[in-house]
């Protein structure tokens, strides 16, 4: 991106260029000082508020305190492009926002990276932020930014204003507007959060082509989850779109990924019953790319689910939106559910498009499944990808559920859909994945010899934990073998000492004198160091309430002396 | 109570001492000897009062023997300069700690 701004025009974007030039790279994710939090607050309402369509105030009051507070640090900017970072949301927010489109006060480009960097569900407010994106993205790209208005408009009401307010802004031309494009671009400012757009130029919004890097998938979750919403007419969200599908597949994917969000909506909610079905559903072919990806993603839990998925997406990802690819890679896929490990690497293998978000998606499902699945372990933070993959899920299974659902196997696939683009389906497939991660190493383990071992060893291996724990630092696992051996020492000298002093005192039952002579002899209580403070450093409370003697009301003692 | 819900798997760990491990151990070792229950409950206030008696102080032991264990490989371990502690470490450790226990 060029400064075109002088700075002499404090504009938004330029400010919010300034910020992301001079800040750097570094992500500062904690929080930093009173200033970030309060910045943080600021714009953590902000955007909250901006869901409700007040942007207006917000950025408004936004804008005057994260101002200064914003000016003082660019330390926002991260440099993690991973991840939606102040520094990428921002970026994205110059690039897709019009320049001429809104006239705002310098501060609202500062509270945007604030909120960004704390925010506790980035995944969240990024995708609400890529759906206002969209729209936003929408009224400069298109030329008709009303007829994606009422497409828009049943969708959200958060697009819908925005767009008004980028009409508004767009027409205007270097007219400070009134609030409403003041919150309209604040607004897209907040949104913009993990929006990971990056328009050409400034003055040619129209032309905004994002290279999808490493958002990819990400913006096809988001992308997916918006369509999710609304069934925009396709072709005016191709345009849209672009930036947030996958470079490779370009409009078509952008064509598609609509189709596609809604249709994640709508299979959520069948997701979460059938998960397990493997359907590819009809949604995967009329989805084209977009689904798949989205498709991947949700479909973490279930490894042939998913590959049937994954075909079916990397297919009709690499069909460039064509339903002939995706429908072959539906079947291709539907036949590759039964083998697990396959259809995961098919998903990789395949697609252009979904390459990427299917590696994402896989990565999600590898850390969910651990499965033989590629290791694209695209280990980016398989939260995050769910987070995404959810947007996508949703997404495909409404628009699985809205589109006729193709003759493929419609139920299969559409079952099959549901569970993949399930915006829970994330928050499902880690439940699920770690269910069937536990169920996995514990089938294979083989019953040892029942008798004594077990419950010995069972017992031993509690104290190896701790021991670990401990440790703090990485074991081997002989050397937890040799602990165990120590463990059963050790256990012997304490009965043979116990038994001792038990005799000594002339007994046949261990008291906690026992006990406390040995640990004295131990070294472990010592005249400065006495029984009980042991007990309180290292022992639960309610362990601590049964040793220690504490007076209680009505002359009592407990334990009783 | 004492045990902490495993979260996540990794640094989360069971506080709860195993009652039943430690009895049926010291009971094996010793048939003949018994393990005080801290009978005299005169007065039962406590809601935890039937739950862990005689075993809290073995537990105890425990512990503070594991960490002793724990510490003092990872000090050999530091010294060695490994970042994995390794069985020698741990064999090393052992026999410094085993006699420190021996009382």
């Amino acid at each position: 991106m060029a400064d075109h701004n002088p700075d002499s025009d404090p504009t938004p974007r330029t400010l919010l260029r300034r910020v992301l030039d001079t800040a750097d790279p570094r992500t500062p994710r904690r929080p930093r000082s009173a200033r970030a939090g309060a910045r943080r607050a600021l714009l953590e309402m902000a955007s909250s508020r901006r869901l409700s369509g007040q942007t207006r105030t917000i950025a408004r009051g936004r804008s005057r305190g994260a101002r200064s507070v914003g000016r003082s640090a660019h330390v926002q900017a991260s440099g993690h492009l991973e991840e939606q970072t102040p520094r990428t949301l921002l970026k994205n927010i110059l690039l897709t926002a019009p320049e001429s489109s809104i006239l705002m006060p310098e501060s609202v480009v500062k509270p945007v990276p604030a909120p960004e960097v704390v925010q506790p569900s980035r995944r969240e407010s990024s995708c609400g932020s890529l759906e206002l994106q969209l729209p936003e993205l929408e009224p400069p790209t298109t030329l008709a930014p009303g007829l994606l208005a009422p497409g828009r408009r049943k969708q959200r009401l958060r697009l819908s204003m925005f767009q008004q307010g980028v009409d508004q802004g767009l027409s205007l031309s270097q007219e400070p507007q009134g609030n409403a494009d003041a919150s309209s671009l604040t607004r897209s400012l907040n949104l913009t959060f993990a929006t990971p757009l990056q328009p050409q130029s400034v003055q040619r919004p129209g032309l905004a082509r994002r290279p999808p890097a490493r958002r990819a998938v990400d913006v096809g979750a988001f992308l997916r989850d918006l369509r999710d919403t609304s069934l925009a007419p396709p072709n005016i969200v191709l345009e849209d779109t672009q930036p947030f599908s996958q470079p490779t597949v370009g409009s078509p994917d952008v064509y598609h990924s609509l189709p596609c969000m809604p249709h994640t909506g709508a299979e959520d909610a069948e997701q979460a019953t059938g998960r397990k079905t493997q359907s590819s559903g009809p949604g995967l072919q009329n989805n084209s790319p977009g689904k798949p990806a989205q498709f991947l993603a949700g479909v973490a839990e279930e490894v042939d689910a998913f590959a049937l998925s994954f075909l079916s997406t990397s297919s009709g990802v690499s069909g460039e939106d064509e339903i002939e690819p995706l429908h072959d890679g539906v079947e291709e896929a539907e036949k590759k559910m039964e083998k697990e490990g396959v259809s995961v690497s098919e998903m990789e293998a395949t697609g252009a498009q979904g390459p990427s978000r299917v590696e994402e998606a896989k990565g999600h499902t590898d850390v969910t499944e651990a499965e033989g699945s590629q290791g694209t372990a695209e280990a980016e933070g398989p939260r995050a990808s769910s987070g995404d993959e959810d947007a996508c899920g949703r997404e495909a299974s409404p628009e699985s559920a809205s589109s006729t659902p193709e003759s493929l196997q419609a139920r299969r696939h559409h079952q099959f859909l549901e569970p993949a683009p399930m915006p829970g389906a994330a928050v499902l497939s880690s439940e699920p994945a770690e269910p069937l991660l536990v169920r996995h190493p514990l089938r294979p383990r083989t019953t040892g010899p029942r008798p004594r071992q077990d419950p010995h060893k069972a017992g031993l291996s509690h104290y190896v934990k701790l021991f670990s724990f401990y440790a703090k630092m990485p074991m081997e696992r002989k050397a937890l073998e040799m602990v165990e051996k120590c463990l059963d020492k050790y256990f012997q000298h304490l009965c043979d000492d116990l038994e001792v002093f038990a005799a000594h005192a002339g007994r046949k039952t261990v008291k906690p004198e026992d006990l406390e002579l040995l640990m004295r002899r131990q070294g472990l209580v010592t005249d400065q160091v006495s029984l009980h403070v042991l007990v309180e450093r290292h022992l639960p409370l309610e362990y601590r309430q049964l040793l220690i003697p504490c007076a209680y009301g009505g002359n009592s003692v407990f334990p009783a002396q | 109570m004492a045990l902490s819900t495993i979260v996540s798997q990794r640094k989360q760990i069971k506080r709860k001492a195993p009652r039943g491990f430690l009895k049926r151990v010291f009971k094996r070792k010793k048939p003949q000897l018994r393990l005080e229950k801290s009978g005299d409950l005169l007065v039962r206030f406590h809601p935890f009062s039937g739950w862990e008696w005689g075993t809290g102080e073995v537990h105890l032991n425990c512990l503070l023997f594991v960490h002793r264990l724990a510490e003092e490989s990872r000090t050999n371990a530091c010294e060695s300069k490994c970042r994995v502690i390794n069985k020698e470490h741990v064999l090393a450790a052992a026999k410094v700690i085993l006699k420190k226990s021996r009382g």
